[in-house]
Formats: structure tokens, C-alpha cells, sequence
């Protein structure tokens, strides 16, 4: 009985502590369930739908499409546009994780020095950010690669025989490139610029103190601590690369001769110019898995403490 | 505190209420009683936008008191309608780029069968056969075309005359005008597809027909021939040629866009630009009084290739059509409204104030060019020809209009074979495979004989 009585009220308080747990749970839940349907309605159901469809003939209007097994993934992979597609994407992913990346570090870095005038320089150096894809494809179109109203045009005037870059097919990639690094770079300064400003200054001054040089604050208190920072953006570079359409919609719609494909405009293209619905949804799907990787890179990083 | 917050609840109640009465209002009619009438259209300029509200929409709500029709103007047209259709909504009356983008439409029961109203009001027989022809689906008339268009060659007067060469008639006489601008430094040609790619079935198109000619070209689009036979590989071997010697775009086509292209001719920078006569909607900028070159611009055909073909030859092209959504609580009055376009008065009004776009396909119809100021008379004169060769059976056929919508698209690649990427010959063996599975899925349009 002893034993009895003295377990009894620790069972009790177990109970209510689990009762408690429980209502806990219920209210965390409750809370958690708008985000939670609302990314069912909005992800899960369309990307179930868009695996369901990447299986069949679906040409975007039929109401009875035909099971067709792996046959648009089959045909995908045998499509030289497609290899084309996955190969810009990395050289795409590539060109967007190194300079984009060192740009907006370096004069992050440098402007850490500029207290008083950074405000301003953040401010310009945003502006194409938060223009429009549109006016940005259209100014550089006009204004930079035209041979009629163009700094190209104004070159061949003076006698400088230079091909615009966009009529390249090795080139292209890289003007259309250039034009969204242009504009994403400014993200990457201001997101790197706020992740070294909360580096502790005891830590700048002690390193100082010690006789670090510039590179050697940087290398070993700077970096460090924005490392989740750059980790961050290195999966959301990634992830976005894989999902690229504006520019190269805007400016090349994958040409001169397909070599500015990418997943997303060929995917568009299958199913907004030839009714191929269930081959875009595979190239969908194909991208999806790209992401999807790039996300448990994401989420491993974060199980390991990186505070990201 | 207390008569704050019950004003805000009924400041917000009297708000939401509203909101659902206006709601309502956009729904099944409008305030004055009048029921709804949906077009959705191409996103026009201003100036073309004011003509079609002034020439179809008022003139039709005016004509009746049962329907309001609204013209909603969107550059992405096509995917919207697309997109819309597939969840049984969208528009009553259905814009959509071409024959070859109804076929899915019609075959999935999205669109309204039109022979009962062909029937009523005798469209089959005002509208020129070819055309007619190009809208049905299975025997049954699904879609009409707004306007007849074809792909040839703008020239400018003025630099010809400068060139010392006259407008050129045949293919030679075209050579010797295109090698005299380049000697001058001129751009031979200008065309180009900037900002959209389709543009290269422009070309794919009227090498086709100058080349292989309208027999060749019915009977591969019937199964009858192969791709891959001489006459379609001599027409993209023929295009690629001249892409790479400047001929086709002047070393800049991907750099040009339609309206750079007629700027450049305007400004005496090249002879020619290569384009289809809807783009004389493009030329009034820079063709004008104001400038005092109007009388510079002119349209031919651009010339076949070898004597056994007759000429001149024009490429068959529509430049949009209107079907009717199958959900549509309103067909009859879409069908009024889609009449009312397909009458002489209207192409008339519409082409004096927005030329190219216009030329609505009417069989017999006899227009005056002397009757129309300025471009619409320029663009009046390459309307008859394109209409009187049409009742001749001198055409070929436009990708877009004739071609089924895999192929199309795989034409729209012919820039592989003008960049190098690929040969005429491997080109080809891949359209002759798209084609063939298209051809034995049904999706292959009526091909009107020539």
C-alpha cells in the first residue's frame, strides 16, 4: 500500500501531465492546420497531380486521358532539347552559386566599412531586384544588346564589328545570364551584408587585438559566422536554378536553336505550344527532383546543427 | 471605445456586403438588365484596342439591348484560353491562334460545333473554301477565320531606287536586289524573332511553298510523300543559305523583332523585310504621312523557285479564328457577334483603321484599293492578290493554319538547320517521324487541295 500511495499521486500527476501534453499537442495542431491544408491545396494535390499526369497522353483539355505507363519519361530522356535543358541548368545553378555570390559577399564585405553611406549603396544596388523581370529583359534587350538602339548598335557604329551575345548559341546562355545576375546579385549584398553585421564586434576587436590581418578577420570570425547565411542561399540558389523561366522566357524563349533551353520553358513549351501535357509534366517532375534534392541537402544541414 | 468598434463592424459588414453585390453584378448580368457576352483578344496597342471597341463592341451593344459584349485584351491569349477551357470556363467566344490550335479543342468537346450557324448565315458560302476548310474538325465547322494573311516581302521604293533595281518578280531578280544592298552595306533583308520564336514558321512556311510548291506540299501534308524527299529537304537547304549568307534577316535575325524589322526598312537600312502582311498593323509607325514615305512601302510575294512551278504562289495563312465555348449560356448572340465580323463593311472599317489584321477571307468580294487611304490601300492591293490566288488555287500552306500542332512546333526548330546544329536531311527524318504519328492520331487539319 505504501508502494501504492506513494506511486498514486506520481501516476496522477503522470496523467495530467499527459492530459496536459495532450491539449498541448491538440492546440499545436489546431495552429499548425491552415499551414498545413493550405500546402496540401497549393503543393501536395497539384504535385500529385502533375506525377499522376506525367503517366499519361493528357493534351490539356481531354477529360480521358490514357495510362501510357513511362512512356513520357522515355521520350524526355530520348530528346536531345531535353539534354540540352538539363545541361543550361547546371551551367545556369553553376554560374549563379559562384558569381552572383563573390560579387555580393565582396562588396558586402566592403561596405561593412562604409557605415554612414551603405544605406544608399544597399538601395541602389537593390533596384533591380525589385524591378520587374519584364522592364529588366527589356532595357537590356534595347538598351544593351540591340544592334539598332543598343550599346551594341552604337559599337558596330564606331566601326567595332561585335556580335550581340543573345544571337550566340554558345553565348546566349551567358547574356541572358548576366542580365539575371545582374539583378539577383543585389539580394545576395544585402542578405550577406545584414548576416556580417551581427558578427560580435568583442570577437572583430579581439581578433584585431591579436594582429589578424583583413583576410584573416574575414577567414576566421567573419566566415564563420555567416556560414548558415551562405549555406541558406546556397540551396535556395540551387533550388531556384532549377526553376528559372523568366529571363530566358523574356529574352530568348530558349532560343537561338534551343541552346537557351531550359527545364522550365521547354515544359512550357510541350504544353502551351503542342499540347503535351503529360511530357511537361515529366520534365515537371524531373525538376522537381532536382529541388527535392537540393531540399534534403537543406534539411541534413539543419540536422546537424547549422543552425540554418 | 464601444462606438468605434460598432462603427468599424458595420463599416465592414456595409463593405463585405457590397463587395458580394458587385460580385454578383460581374456574374450571370450586368446592372441594366443585360446579360454578359466574353471575348477574350490578343493584347492590341491602344489604337488598335479603341478600333475594335469602337467597331465590334459598341456597334454590337448598340445593336440590341439582350447582351453587352466586353473584349478583354491579354498578350498570353492562347494559354489563358487553354487553361481556361480545360476547367469548363473561359470566354463565350473563343480566340485562338490558328486551325491547328482548335483541333484539341474540338476533338475534346470544348467547343461549340458551328454548322448549324454556318447554315444560318451562310458562312460557308461567303467564306473563301480553303479557309472555310481550315476551321472544320471531322466535317464540322468549329472555327472562323477573322482574317486571310500570307508571308512575302515588304519593300521600300525608295532603296530600291537607290540600289538601281527594280521591285524583283522572280527569284533571280530577288538575288541580284538582295547581293546590290549588301555590296552597299545594307542589310540584304529584315525579319527576325526576337522575343518570340514561332516567327521562324514564317520562313519554314514560304520556303515550303516557293520551293516545293502547293502539290508537293499536299501531298506530304496528306501521307502521300515522305518529308525526307527532295523537293522539302531543296526548301530547308534553300532557307538555311540564306539565313547563313545574310539573305534571311541580315546576319541579325535573332536580334530583330517585327517592328525593329520594319523601323530598319523604314529608315532605308535594307530593301526588304521578309514578313507576313499582318505586320503592315506594325508599318503605320514608320510609313506615314508625317514622314512622307507611305507611298514607299509595298508588299509581293516572294518569288518561286524553278519554272515548272506556277507564280506567283502565296502561302495560306490565317491570322487568328473564333469558335464558341461549348459552355457558353449564350451561343446564339457569340454567333451573331462572330457574324458581324465576317461581313465586307466590317473588314472594311477595321482595315482603314487597323490594316493587316482585317482581311476577313470573303469569297467574291471585289475591293477597291483606291478606295482606302494611305497603308490600307497598300495592304488592300496584297489583299486582293492573296484573295484572287486563293480562288485560283495558287497557295501553299502556313504551318500554323494547315500543319498539326507537334509538327508546327518542330518546324518552329528550322533554326537548327540554319545554325548548323543539324542538316536538312536529319531535320527533316525528324519531322517525318512527328508527323507520321500525328498524321495516324487524326490531328492532322483538312488540307484543302490546291
Amino acid at each position: 500500500m505504501t508502494v501504492l500511495n506513494s506511486v498514486q499521486p506520481d501516476a496522477d500527476t503522470a496523467t495530467v501531465k499527459d492530459a496536459r501534453r495532450g491539449r498541448g499537442h491538440g492546440v499545436h495542431y489546431l495552429l499548425l492546420a491552415p499551414a498545413i491544408l493550405l500546402s496540401m491545396a497549393i503543393v501536395l494535390v497539384p504535385g500529385v497531380f502533375t506525377l499522376v499526369t506525367s503517366f499519361t497522353d493528357w493534351n490539356g483539355v481531354a477529360a480521358d486521358p490514357e495510362f501510357v505507363g513511362v512512356e513520357n519519361y522515355a521520350a524526355i530522356l530520348a530528346d536531345p532539347i531535353f539534354r540540352t535543358a538539363v545541361g543550361n541548368n547546371i551551367i545556369w545553378t553553376l554560374l549563379f552559386l559562384t558569381i552572383p555570390v563573390v560579387l555580393g559577399l565582396g562588396v558586402a564585405l566592403l561596405l561593412l566599412r562604409r557605415p554612414r553611406t551603405r544605406g544608399l549603396y544597399q538601395v541602389i544596388f537593390l533596384l533591380p531586384y525589385v524591378m520587374a523581370a519584364v522592364t529588366n529583359a527589356m532595357v537590356w534587350l534595347n538598351m544593351i544588346y540591340s544592334p539598332i538602339s543598343g550599346v551594341i548598335g552604337f559599337l558596330n557604329k564606331q566601326g567595332w564589328d561585335i556580335d550581340s551575345p543573345i544571337s550566340s548559341l554558345d553565348g546566349a546562355i551567358y547574356a541572358v545570364a548576366a542580365v539575371d545576375i545582374w539583378h539577383y546579385w543585389g539580394f545576395l549584398l544585402v542578405v550577406y551584408l545584414a548576416a556580417l553585421r551581427q558578427t560580435p564586434v568583442e570577437q572583430i576587436e579581439a581578433a584585431q587585438l591579436e594582429g589578424a590581418n583583413s583576410w584573416q578577420v574575414f577567414r576566421y570570425v567573419y566566415l564563420p559566422n555567416i556560414r548558415p547565411t551562405m549555406q541558406l542561399m546556397f540551396v535556395m540558389i540551387m533550388i531556384f536554378s532549377f526553376l528559372t523561366f523568366d529571363y530566358i522566357f523574356l529574352m530568348t524563349q530558349g532560343g537561338p536553336a534551343n541552346s537557351t533551353e531550359m527545364l522550365s520553358t521547354f515544359a512550357y513549351s510541350l504544353a502551351f505550344a503542342t499540347f503535351q501535357f503529360g511530357k511537361a509534366a515529366a520534365v515537371g517532375i524531373v525538376m522537381g527532383v532536382f529541388g527535392l534534392v537540393a531540399s534534403v541537402i537543406y534539411t541534413r544541414m539543419s540536422r546537424r546543427g547549422m543552425d540554418v | 471605445m464601444k462606438n468605434i468598434r460598432r462603427t468599424l463592424r458595420v463599416t465592414a459588414a456595409a463593405a463585405a456586403i457590397t463587395l458580394l453585390a458587385a460580385c454578383g453584378a460581374g456574374g450571370e448580368g450586368s446592372s441594366d438588365g443585360r446579360e454578359e457576352l466574353e471575348l477574350w483578344f490578343w493584347g492590341a496597342t491602344p489604337a488598335q484596342r479603341a478600333a475594335l471597341e469602337e467597331n465590334l463592341v459598341d456597334a454590337y451593344n448598340a445593336s440590341q439591348d439582350e447582351y453587352t459584349l466586353t473584349v478583354t485584351f491579354n498578350e498570353r491569349v492562347d494559354s489563358n484560353i487553354q487553361t481556361a477551357l480545360a476547367a469548363n470556363e473561359g470566354p463565350d467566344i473563343v480566340y485562338g491562334s490558328g486551325p491547328s490550335f482548335v483541333s484539341p479543342f474540338a476533338q475534346s468537346g470544348k467547343l461549340l460545333n458551328l454548322d448549324e450557324y454556318s447554315e444560318q448565315y451562310g458562312w460557308q458560302d461567303r467564306l473563301l473554301a480553303p479557309i472555310y476548310e481550315s476551321g472544320t474538325v471531322d466535317g464540322s465547322l468549329y472555327a472562323v477565320a477573322n482574317s486571310i494573311n500570307t508571308v512575302g516581302i515588304f519593300y521600300n521604293q525608295a532603296v530600291l531606287d537607290d540600289l538601281g533595281v527594280g521591285v524583283p518578280t522572280t527569284i533571280e531578280e530577288l538575288e541580284t536586289a538582295l547581293a546590290a544592298a549588301q555590296d552597299a552595306g545594307l542589310y540584304p533583308s529584315v525579319t527576325g524573332n526576337k522575343g518570340w520564336q514561332p516567327v521562324n514558321e514564317n520562313y519554314s512556311s514560304m520556303f515550303l511553298t516557293a520551293v516545293a510548291g502547293p502539290d508537293a506540299m499536299h501531298d506530304v501534308l496528306t501521307g502521300a510523300a515522305s518529308w525526307t524527299d527532295q523537293p522539302y529537304v531543296d526548301a530547308v537547304q534553300m532557307s538555311a543559305d540564306w539565313y547563313e549568307n545574310g539573305y534571311l534577316g541580315g546576319g541579325q535575325y535573332t536580334n530583330l523583332n517585327f517592328l525593329e524589322s520594319m523601323q530598319l526598312l523604314s529608315d532605308g537600312q535594307s530593301p526588304f523585310f521578309f514578313g507576313p502582311t499582318l505586320a503592315f498593323q506594325f508599318a503605320a509607325e514608320f510609313f506615314n504621312t508625317e514622314n512622307g514615305n507611305v507611298d514607299d512601302l509595298g508588299f509581293i510575294p516572294f518569288p518561286t523557285v524553278g519554272a515548272e512551278l506556277e507564280s506567283p504562289l502565296y502561302t495560306l495563312a490565317t491570322t487568328a479564328s473564333f469558335s464558341i465555348n461549348a459552355q457558353s449560356e449564350h451561343p446564339d448572340a457569340a454567333a451573331e457577334v462572330i457574324d458581324h465580323m465576317l461581313t465586307e463593311d466590317f473588314m472594311s472599317t477595321m482595315t482603314a483603321q487597323w490594316p493587316g489584321y482585317w482581311g476577313v477571307p470573303l469569297a467574291g468580294v471585289e475591293l477597291d484599293p483606291a478606295q482606302f487611304d494611305g497603308l490600307s490601300a497598300a495592304y488592300v492591293t496584297a489583299l486582293v492578290d492573296i484573295l484572287t490566288a486563293t480562288e485560283e488555287g495558287r497557295f501553299g500552306y502556313f504551318t500554323g493554319t494547315f500543319f498539326p500542332p507537334q509538327t508546327q512546333q518542330a518546324l518552329v526548330d528550322i533554326d537548327t538547320v540554319w545554325t548548323g546544329q543539324a542538316d536538312a536531311e536529319t531535320f527533316l527524318t525528324g519531322i517525318e517521324t512527328t508527323f507520321a504519328a500525328e498524321l495516324a492520331d487524326g490531328a492532322v487539319p483538312p488540307i484543302p487541295a490546291p
